[in-house]
């Protein structure tokens, strides 16, 4: 007994030393990047490798905040992505209730079909959105920019809160139906409390997405003001000439923290969202 | 706990929803009230102009222009777009979103004038208007012989150099440079005597030229199998191979660092130059001496406006104002004490402190010899396959001869591959 | 019944217009434009002029054409192989009893993630592979070995591109694969513990039937990322003014750089449209594997 213990500590130790190596393999150039974005030197890439820089300074983070609109690409950002979830995610549950719930010709077609239009690089549709919102006269405006992403994001949507809401046992559907519940009402009161893992993560799925999309972004608006972060970060390194690389990682850092923080708020539910839609096969 | 998260959730939904109405509507009204300002013609008119160059450089202008065009009530605003070309390509016939005008380096400028988005600037100002600008400016600013860009300024590649860094003189023949960096160069130790974008198109062009070569013709026929830039293109190796990668990070970071001690670059490096502390000498190309007798000959670029058809149209008289205040002298003189450009106005060389601009003058007289770069639509497509053969070259250890066979087929099918 | 069914389609109505108009729209209007002579010459007074492009586009379909075609293939197979089984023992590990620090190692590996992926890529072009500055170098130079260049030459380009690939890619896979892992029944180990099943034998048998159905949606979702994968490799290696002397092209870069340089729009969309129709042929195929798999 007393052995196996013994091999079970030893067993748990490696495992651990392996885990931390891996954990420093993949940090290593985050945390570099964290370094550049606390150097003081206007170069920053030096011949001399360090994890702390030589002189400490805050002022990557005070340029950001002071020289570039910054806060209004939050806010921008802020806005799309939320009026990105709301309108994706509106359409996507009840599209995807819809496909779960109702047995209709053609529904395993359409969901196959939905696949393959997913597979068209959304690079090459750009153009053909430009003319298309030229004469609806979307261009330069979030609303355009908000349908842009919503519609490439819905078939993901669709697809993944589809095979939860399958996961849903329908007898208590069934009973509240008995009850004269409506399908509203069904849904707001049954399907979405019981899918929330699914509905949570799928919501924040789009807004990773919208919240890192530069070119449709950058093409399609037009100020520097209107900018989101990404955006406006790509702007920030698009030409060589200007690029301090210290300032940009900065940006970096300050783009990805709301998003790691969104993530540890639902890793909870990341497992189950993300997964549960296919236990039933 | 799960309650209140999805309650943060939808209160974030809420807000953000709430957010973007009330913003749609103060555009909209922002947008009403520019167009009543419009009517009214009492507000300051705006002339946006789109580049995608250095910021100091067009707020040197942008205060220039608007200083002289205050009383006309005229505002110019200059805003960066990074993939400049790919977005007037998109926008340049789009008179509510397009920009009036834009500023770039010539090579552009044929493709852009195929596609009918621009004006020749002589149906919006006429040519007494710029008689003071060099001839050279003018040419590269000419497509087709009609004149689509008003020139502001031009740059070559010059030879700079770290005072602190380098032995003796610098040589005047291209061989003894060679030596000089045989010795001088330890590239295990990684400090190096000479840094060139040696896989750039744009900084390899002074060997091509100079050998008699060239990348693209007049008749848009692209030259990279000639012998003569076949030459280049190795002699051009035996540099590159004590130039270390070539990258552009890589080499500015080097020379800045002071871990090379000369660096064959433009004028928009020396902001970063001058911060790092260097005490920088500066020498033409046109200086050195090729082995078969003839000078390097670099690329010269003119940075210059072009006018949209939409605007020339409609604004004519604020765009006429704007191109006059842009082609006055003392633009020129405002970016060359600010920016280390060179003026395309001749009269703003008159001025004492840009007649003492050593590096000013280095361009000037490099910009004498130097080949404006072509400025056939079919240029935009020959950047990829030149670079991609002195890549194949430098970097992959490819053989010449079949490299530039194979790019020189690659560089043909992409000009044929536009019409 | 007949009402159900028009409820139903009420509920896909707003989210189908959606889609209609910003995914099909533009594949039909690509499919328009890839019927004219759309090009730097005829920007405005374009014509149609039939099938014409395709013509051209299939003329092009030379070598190297094909040559992306199978690196395309390559590059998604690799980098799916060797992304499933790494984050598959990961995964493993994470869920071993007793791993107390479990919560913190996960949460540390899904730090890539959250970068965005272009900022990944120029912090990696820079900060590691970089042949003058990179750690990769300086590390190699502190153990007195030479400098490495790592995307000159296609193969270690393509091992390069591998990596950055796998960095950005693993934490969503091992995230998908942990959740896979929490929800096999724990009472099939005991049993099969009781027959004396090893830990390879358990895996066959046990884990990797069981997760298998849950991951299906997941990895064909990734298997398209990467098939259309288009930032790592241009970015990488050949972004304008800093190629890096690798010719490493897939199907995309290969269309980007064939076609859309040329700013010749009826020749692209062509291309576009024949490229679209590859990736539902590889989809396809990919479906009724899968399938397959699970009958």
């Amino acid at each position: 007994m007393k052995r196996k213990k013994i091999k079970n500590t030893l067993k748990l130790t490696v495992l651990n030393v392996i885990f931390i190596l891996i954990c420093i393999l993949v940090l290593v150039p985050i945390l570099y990047a964290l370094s550049l974005s606390f150097s003081g030197s206007s170069s920053a890439l030096s011949s001399e490798f360090r994890l702390i820089p030589e002189d400490i300074t805050l002022k990557n983070y005070q340029a950001i905040f002071t020289e570039k609109p910054f806060l209004t690409w939050l806010k921008n950002s802020v806005i799309l992505s939320a009026g990105t979830m709301i309108l994706a995610m509106g359409f996507a549950v009840t599209a995807a209730y819809a496909v779960s719930r109702y047995r209709f010709r053609g529904r395993h077609g359409m969901m196959m079909t939905l696949l393959m239009l997913n597979a068209f690089p959304q690079i090459l549709s750009m153009f053909a959105i430009f003319r298309l919102f030229k004469t609806m006269n979307l261009l330069n405006s979030r609303i355009g920019l908000i349908l842009v992403y919503a519609g490439s994001m819905c078939i993901f949507a669709i697809w993944n809160m589809k095979g939860y809401f399958d996961t849903i046992p329908l007898d208590i559907e069934e009973a509240a139906k008995i009850d004269g519940a409506g399908d509203f009402r069904i849904m707001a009161g049954i399907v979405l409390p019981l899918a929330r893992p699914a509905i949570i993560v799928t919501a924040v799925m789009v807004l990773i997405f919208v919240w890192n999309e530069y070119l449709f972004a950058t093409t399609f608006l037009l100020n520097e003001s209107s900018y989101t972060l990404a955006g406006g970060l790509y702007q920030l390194q698009a030409s060589d000439y200007s690029r301090s690389w210290p300032l940009f990682t900065a940006a970096a850092v300050l783009v990805s923290v709301p998003i790691l923080i969104i993530f540890f708020c639902i890793q909870k539910y990341m497992v189950s969202g993300l997964t549960a839609g296919g236990v039933k096969g | 706990m799960k309650r209140f998260l999805a309650c943060l959730l939808c209160g974030c939904m809420t807000m953000g929803l709430l957010a973007g109405c009330g913003e749609k509507g103060t555009e909209e009204t922002q947008k009403s009230g520019g167009d009543d300002a419009k009517d009214t013609q009492q507000e300051t008119e705006t002339v946006v102009i789109w580049h995608d160059g250095d910021e100091g450089i067009m707020d040197t202008i942008a205060n220039c222009v608007n200083q002289e065009l205050k009383e006309e009530n005229i505002q110019v605003t200059f805003e960066k777009k990074s993939g400049l070309t790919d977005q007037l390509q998109l926008y340049g016939n789009d008179e509510a979103n397009g920009p009036d005008m834009y500023l770039y380096a010539h090579d552009s400028l044929g493709m852009l004038a195929e596609m009918g988005i621009l004006a020749p600037i002589t149906d919006v100002i006429s040519e007494s208007d710029e008689a003071d600008m060099l001839p050279m400016t003018l040419e590269a600013g000419t497509y087709k012989n009609t004149q689509y860009m008003l020139p502001v300024y031009f740059e070559t590649l010059l030879f700079m150099y770290n005072k602190d860094l380098w032995e003796g003189e610098v040589p005047g023949t291209t061989d003894e440079l060679l030596a000089y960096m045989e010795q001088h160069t330890d590239t295990a130790a990684g400090t190096y005597a000479v840094v060139n974008q040696h896989s750039t198109a744009y900084n390899v062009a002074p060997f091509i030229n100079g050998f008699g070569g060239y990348i693209i013709n007049e008749e848009a026929e692209p030259g990279l199998n000639l012998q003569e830039t076949k030459d280049a293109i190795t002699y051009n190796q035996k540099f590159a191979a004590l130039q270390a990668d070539g990258d552009y990070n890589t080499v500015t970071t080097l020379f800045n660092d002071g871990k090379a001690a000369a660096i064959v670059g433009g004028p928009w490096l020396v902001t970063g130059i001058k911060a790092a502390g260097i005490d920088l000498g500066i020498k033409s190309l046109s200086e050195f001496t090729l082995p078969n007798g003839e000078k390097l000959a670099p690329y010269s670029g003119v940075q210059g406006v072009g006018v949209m058809k939409y605007a020339a149209e409609n604004r004519k008289e604020t765009i006429a104002s704007v191109l006059k205040a842009l082609a006055g002298a003392q633009v020129g003189v405002d970016l060359a004490v600010n920016a280390n450009c060179a003026p395309a106005n001749e009269k703003s060389y008159e001025d004492e402190q840009v007649a003492s601009n050593e590096m000013i003058s280095a361009i000037k007289t490099t910009a004498e010899t130097a080949q404006p770069m072509p400025n056939v639509p079919q240029m935009s497509v020959m950047w990829g396959p030149a670079e991609s053969l002195l890549a194949a070259v430098n970097k992959s250890g490819e053989d010449v001869n079949e490299a530039a066979d194979q790019y020189q087929k690659e560089a043909e099918s992409a000009i044929a591959d536009m019409q | 019944m007949k009402r159900k069914k028009k409820a139903a389609w009420l509920y896909l109505t707003p989210a189908l217009v959606l889609i209609g108009l910003i995914i099909v729209f533009p594949i039909l209007y690509t499919g328009y434009i890839s019927l004219t002579n759309m090009n730097l010459f005829h920007w405005n007074d374009y014509s149609f002029i039939g099938l014409e492009n395709y013509k051209r586009a299939l003329a092009k379909a030379d070598s190297g054409f094909l040559a992306a075609i199978g690196v395309t293939l390559l590059w998604t197979l690799v980098n799916m192989v060797v992304q499933v089984v790494i984050a598959y023992f990961i995964a493993l590990g994470l869920n071993v009893k007793g791993l107390r620090a479990n919560r913190i190692y996960k949460t540390l590996l899904m730090f890539p993630w959250a970068m965005p992926a272009y900022v990944s890529i120029l912090l990696w072009r820079v900060c590691m592979f970089n042949t003058e500055f990179g750690l990769l170098n300086q590390i190699l130079g502190k153990l007195g070995l030479d400098k490495l260049n790592y995307l000159s030459q296609n193969v270690p380009a393509f091992i390069s591109c591998t990596i950055l690939n796998l960095w950005m890619a693993l934490p969503f896979m091992i995230m998908m694969i942990d959740g896979a892992l929490q929800s096999v029944d724990k009472s099939f180990y005991e049993s099969a513990r009781l027959d004396g099943a090893g830990f390879w034998k358990q895996n066959f048998y046990i884990t990797i039937p069981c997760i298998k159905p849950i991951l299906a949606p997941a990895v064909v979702m990734t298997t398209f990322t990467t098939f259309k994968q288009f930032d790592i490799i241009y970015l990488l290696t050949m972004q304008k003014g800093a190629l890096s002397g690798a010719s490493l092209q897939t199907i995309i870069t290969y269309a980007h750089q064939n076609a859309f340089v040329s700013n010749n729009y009826g020749l692209s969309s062509a291309v576009s449209i024949l490229i679209f129709a590859l990736i539902i042929i590889f989809s396809l195929y990919t479906n009724r594997g899968l399938k397959e798999e699970n009958r």
